[in-house]
């Protein structure tokens, strides 16, 4: 694969990934905001808006000609894109910290994904590319893990729920 | 001048979903969205039915024609409508209560009658809409509802092998945990021509937390599907359920018949009632 190619194919994959991982924050937000769980809606927000910024970031990185187009399901990761939280990781009575642990959790991963990216590329331009991105990612994780020390632990009662779902039949 | 093509998010509607944080069901509209942007459906040529429950919520998230329809009864709709517009395509959806109990002769007579339309059944082996009691699927000593606190006592039904029995063709199975994968499988069920089904299990975090620990035993099939009746059979009833991919293939001819396709005109059906 020639360089400029190899260069295509990586951001296409940045692409797809700071775009998914920005429309997950926002639909976990909206989920979390309709239970009323406004702390942890307000971080997915904000989670969404620094996504929103990388995606912008990508976007504008200047390039001849159109990026190549991928089926979902022939990406470079096995399941759903690195930087995505799972649909399932969440919960309506979850706290801050948790959702500071499963945003660090996707810093973390993005941030693998570029710096293994970086090392197997054969193209200068684009181990360049992806190295700053993985030191990017790697901030943010930084900041994270940073804010996780100022938040009191998780409560063992977390999920207890004084209306709880479960209703007697 | 040719327009952009259509991605995912263009084929999710202004309605905000109201499942609960956690469901499995986010991960299915997802992966509905992804697999009609990669197919590249047209938004006024695809229709979505459901039923009734949480799962059968999806085709408002969805944007596209969309019917919500009579509990079980979804497919019964999806039929009709494939058969009176074949140039459609239809997706039906559900859930394991709507779609194996309410609506199980419905799903029975779908795999036999071996329409063309895809049917998509969101298990989460209890009925969440109505607050966690039992469903079909719900495992025999299943203790969290107070309707049933020493478990429904009874065996779960194994969708994939009562499909295979009724007649079903091309049988897959999913998991909300790995939505790529999901996009991929309904992909294929929707090339697929005849009755698809595809068993995703969709798990119910707010009654049943326990199900989070199924990312742990699903599994991806790594063969190629089976397209023997009789060792599929076989292979359905000892199975855990947790395997994925495309299980099992085995086209045949899709009803109607090709000589009760042409649609007819109005003089035609006048003379056909005429005493």
């Amino acid at each position: 694969m020639s360089g400029a190619m190899e260069l295509k194919r990586f951001l296409a994959h940045a692409l797809e990934m700071e775009e998914e991982a920005m429309n997950r924050y926002r639909e976990l937000a909206e989920a979390l905001r309709e239970h009323n769980n406004l702390l942890v809606a307000d971080f997915f927000e904000a989670m969404a808006g620094e996504s929103a910024k990388h995606l912008e970031e990508v976007k504008s990185f200047p390039i001849a000609g159109d990026l190549p187009v991928f089926d979902p399901w022939d990406y470079d990761w096995p399941a759903d894109a690195p930087e995505s939280t799972s649909y399932e990781a969440v919960h309506y009575r979850m706290d801050l910290r948790r959702a500071l642990e499963l945003a660090l959790e996707n810093e973390r991963e993005a941030q693998a994904f570029y710096a293994q990216y970086a090392e197997s590329t054969t193209d200068l331009e684009t181990a360049r590319l992806a190295s700053s991105y993985a030191a990017e990612e790697a901030d943010h994780a930084r900041r994270l893990e940073e804010r996780l020390k100022h938040l009191p632990p998780t409560s063992p009662s977390q999920f207890e729920d004084d209306d709880p779902a479960h209703i007697p039949e | 001048m040719m327009s952009a093509p259509l991605k995912a998010r263009d084929y999710k509607s202004g309605v905000k979903p109201i499942w609960c944080p956690g469901c499995g069901h986010y991960s299915v509209l997802n992966a509905v969205t992804k697999a009609m942007a990669a197919l590249a459906l047209s938004r006024d040529d695809t229709v979505l039915v459901s039923g009734i429950g949480c799962s059968s919520r999806l085709p408002a998230y969805a944007e596209s024609y969309g019917f919500h329809g009579v509990h079980g009864r979804g497919l019964a709709v999806a039929q009709g409508l494939k058969v009176a517009r074949p140039d459609l395509t239809v997706i039906a959806l559900g859930g394991d209560g709507d779609g194996f109990s309410i609506g199980g002769n419905h799903f029975l007579h779908a795999c036999r009658r071996n329409v063309d339309i895809t049917y998509i059944a969101m298990d989460n082996e209890v009925y969440g809409m109505t607050k966690g009691q039992a469903s079909p699927t719900t495992a025999i000593d299943w203790e969290h509802s107070k309707l049933t606190p020493h478990g429904p006592g009874v065996r779960p039904f194994k969708p994939a092998a009562v499909a295979l029995a009724a007649g079903a063709p091309w049988i897959a199975r999913a998991y909300s945990g790995n939505p790529n994968q999901m996009a991929r499988l309904i992909s294929e069920a929707v090339s697929h021509s005849g009755f698809s089904f595809l068993h995703v299990l969709s798990q119910c975090i707010t009654f049943c937390p326990e199900q989070t620990d199924w990312k742990t035993v699903v599994h991806e099939r790594e063969a190629a599907p089976l397209t023997d009746a009789g060792e599929a059979a076989a292979r359905f009833f000892g199975e855990s359920g947790f395997e994925t991919g495309l299980l099992y293939q085995n086209p045949r001819a899709s009803w109607p018949p090709q000589r009760q396709r042409e649609p007819a005109s109005l003089a035609d059906i006048a003379g056909r009632l005429r005493v």
